[in-house]
């Protein structure tokens, strides 16, 4: 699998103030980037938020590798998005757009790279705790969030693996074979994993003794 | 009740377009007590069904699987936490990004403080000298180390069986020779399935699964040698005749082979 | 007592909701495929720039190969996941700004799209299940063609009419834009479901057999 550290930048070990940060004040980032992007209409703030978030990921020691590695998947995307809103829009709200992306990106990627998995999914699993009486199960609702964010590299991984494979074959003309290929292997292992996690007694339900 | 016993146990699956289930084990009565059992078998024999069995991952059609007194198809629960189960591939069965992490997991239905949690799965990577690779992409690993990870992933929870499904097929011969090592240096009881006859050497008792019967049980040396003769007897005589042109089966080939794979998942 | 089945042997759906692990991978999965889908090749299209991408088919499938239950499941962590921050809606976009944004019908019509797609998916198996040929495939696609129109398109252009303050002519126009890729990209996604169910008959084949089995 090339694409590891997709998106979300890889847990990098370390004892930095960030690192040391509390969880929900790190998630509150999280969430008001995802609404300050929004909310800000100038660009020129939005460069310097953005700067200010770069400033912050590399404070941890994260380091500046793991940040372009998270980021490097989507610029692609937002060059298309760039270039076209700059034709539709004119250049501030192009840039305007583009950096409000990569803000939520950053952000992101510092909650990943500064907390355990492991910190995540305590964090997950009590923030879920109330919906109890509901029905709802937090250690598995946790353990799935965990799956989901693992398999995100994977499916990226088998996208590009797919092109490849089509292209070797002549076939990267037919959609079909490019997308078929992509949903067999990721549906193969999806069920992979939950046989593995079956096997290690992880993530079946409460009441699945029978005694 | 100590050990394990499979009482009359036959698995049957259903087939699509057809009225008939595919039998996969027939009528399997075995007691394994033994601290090291192998599994030999040509591919589709059964294997793979019947170390499943033993964890619960396969439940019977008819008969049943006690280990040490709990029936798998029942108390579930009880029988994983028992029996820990290691696929062939590593990869299939680690499910968190870094080594440290995937040990935490299986961690987190036992210890329930993070901080313990954390001081444990240290020891156990440090027990299979994979401390310095703790934080490391498990992507990033040698096959070797991955398969050692699995291992020690699954015996975190120190689990009183071990059943390994083809444990050394992705190994190269150092690696293999360290799995080895590693296992016999294990006090759980072992129980495994292997193409790699040098390993089946290594067991105490030997299984030969033919056609979803245990068609031979015995010691090792003997049991080997009964597969050996009993393995060329089903091919056809002939090979298999290709009767097409070599290129267009390369591609068929391959695809075909992805396609087992599939199936055995 | 729910048994915990494993693929290779004849499971017990007592309830549905009472998911085993394999469940819980395959909605794990499918959330991280929408996300996937929804990252890789966008070109935006349209005087709104919302991104045309694979993320469509890749919701329709969820619900084709998954059914209702787990379809929702799916969605809903997805969307959940975004909304909390990240970074994994069209584009790279994230948070709950999107949601007073021009694409926020469609965001949420996907839910509600997949959703019901599973449920008619699940209807047009157990009704066809004694019958071969083209009848299947014709009518998987039109429930993918009516719940993407109704909640898919419905909401879009709703979302387009409230966020984006368009009337509803100017609204319908921007959304034609999606139709064709919507069609080709139905038509696929019940070409690659039947695949799958072709691969994987206890995805949801046997379970609306199993279930039918039963007085």
């Amino acid at each position: 699998m090339s694409s590891r550290g997709f998106l979300l930048a890889t847990y990098a070990p370390g004892s930095s103030l960030i690192h040391r940060a509390p969880l929900w004040l790190k998630f509150l980032l999280v969430v008001g980037c995802g609404m300050a992007s929004f909310l800000i209409a100038d660009w020129a703030i939005s460069a310097v938020v953005l700067a200010l978030l770069c400033g912050l990921f590399l404070l941890s020691g994260a380091g500046p590798a793991r940040l372009f590695r998270a980021v490097r998947p989507v610029l692609p995307v937002l060059l298309a998005i760039g270039l076209f809103q700059w034709w539709q829009l004119g250049a501030p709200t192009a840039a305007r757009i583009v950096l409000n992306v990569l803000i939520c990106v950053v952000a992101a990627s510092i909650l990943t790279a500064t907390t355990p998995v492991q910190a995540l999914l305590d964090g997950v699993a009590s923030l879920a705790r109330p919906f109890r009486r509901l029905g709802a199960d937090p250690e598995r609702f946790a353990l799935t969030i965990a799956i989901m964010l693992r398999s995100i590299p994977f499916v990226a991984g088998a996208y590009s693996d797919v092109r490849d494979s089509a292209r070797a074959r002549g076939l990267e003309r037919n959609l079909r074979a490019l997308v078929l290929p992509v949903f067999i292997t990721t549906v193969a292992y999806a069920r992979q994993t939950g046989e593995a996690l079956a096997a290690r007694g992880l993530g079946e339900p409460e009441d699945a003794e029978g005694q | 009740m100590s050990g394990i016993v499979l009482d009359r146990v036959s698995v049957r699956v259903p087939v699509d377009g057809s009225p008939a289930p595919k039998t996969l084990l027939q009528m399997v009565s075995l007691s394994l007590t033994e601290r090291r059992i192998g599994v030999i078998g040509a591919n589709g024999s059964g294997k793979s069904t019947l170390l499943r069995l033993l964890n619960g991952l396969v439940a019977p059609s008819d008969g049943s699987v006690m280990v040490h007194g709990a029936d798998t198809a029942r108390a579930v629960r009880e029988v994983r936490r028992r029996v820990g189960f290691v696929f062939t591939d590593p990869l299939s069965q680690l499910v968190m990004p870094t080594g440290r992490e995937d040990v935490e997991l299986s961690l987190r239905r036992s210890i329930r403080n993070a901080a313990e949690r954390r001081a444990h799965a240290e020891a156990v990577l440090d027990r299979f000298g994979l401390l310095p690779l703790a934080d490391q992409s498990i992507y990033e690993l040698s096959g070797g180390e991955r398969q050692l990870l699995a291992l020690a992933a699954v015996l975190a929870v120190d689990p009183e069986v071990l059943v390994l499904d083809e444990p050394s097929t992705l190994l190269d011969l150092r690696n293999r020779e360290l799995l080895r090592r590693t296992l016999a240096g294990l006090r759980q009881q072992v129980i495994l399935s292997t193409h790699d006859l040098e390993l089946a050497m290594d067991m105490d008792r030997v299984l030969v699964v033919d056609a979803g019967q245990v068609v031979f049980d015995g010691g090792p040396a003997a049991a080997v040698a009964h597969y050996r003769q009993l393995s060329p007897a089903s091919l056809p005589t002939a090979g298999i005749n290709l009767g097409r042109p070599a290129d267009e089966l390369a591609g068929d080939g391959l695809a075909r082979a992805r396609q087992d794979r599939l199936d055995k998942r | 007592m729910t048994q915990t089945a494993p693929p290779a042997t004849a499971r017990t759906p007592r309830r549905r909701n009472r998911w085993n692990a394999t469940d819980l991978g395959l909605i794990a999965v499918f959330a991280a495929l929408i996300a996937g889908s929804a990252l890789i090749a966008a070109i935006p299209v349209g005087g709104l720039g919302v991104p045309i991408t694979l993320q469509t088919l890749a919701v329709m499938l969820t619900g084709l190969a998954l059914g209702a239950g787990r379809a929702f499941a799916a969605v809903g962590l997805y969307l959940l996941l975004g909304f909390a921050g990240l970074p994994i809606f069209s584009g790279g976009r994230s948070g709950l700004g999107v949601l007073a944004g021009p694409s926020a019908g469609y965001i949420l019509g996907f839910l509600l799209a997949a959703t019901t797609v599973g449920w008619l998916t699940v209807v047009v198996l157990r009704r066809t299940a004694t019958r071969t040929g083209r009848l299947r495939p014709i009518l998987l696609f039109a429930a993918a063609m009516v719940s993407s129109i109704v909640f898919v398109h419905g909401l879009g252009v709703l979302g387009m009419m409230v966020n984006a303050r368009l009337d509803f002519s100017k609204a319908f126009l921007a959304d034609l834009a999606f139709y064709p890729g919507d069609i080709i990209k139905n038509i696929l996604a019940v070409s690659i479901v039947l695949a799958l169910h072709r691969a994987f008959p206890d995805l949801l084949l046997r379970r609306v057999r199993t279930v039918d089995a039963r007085p």
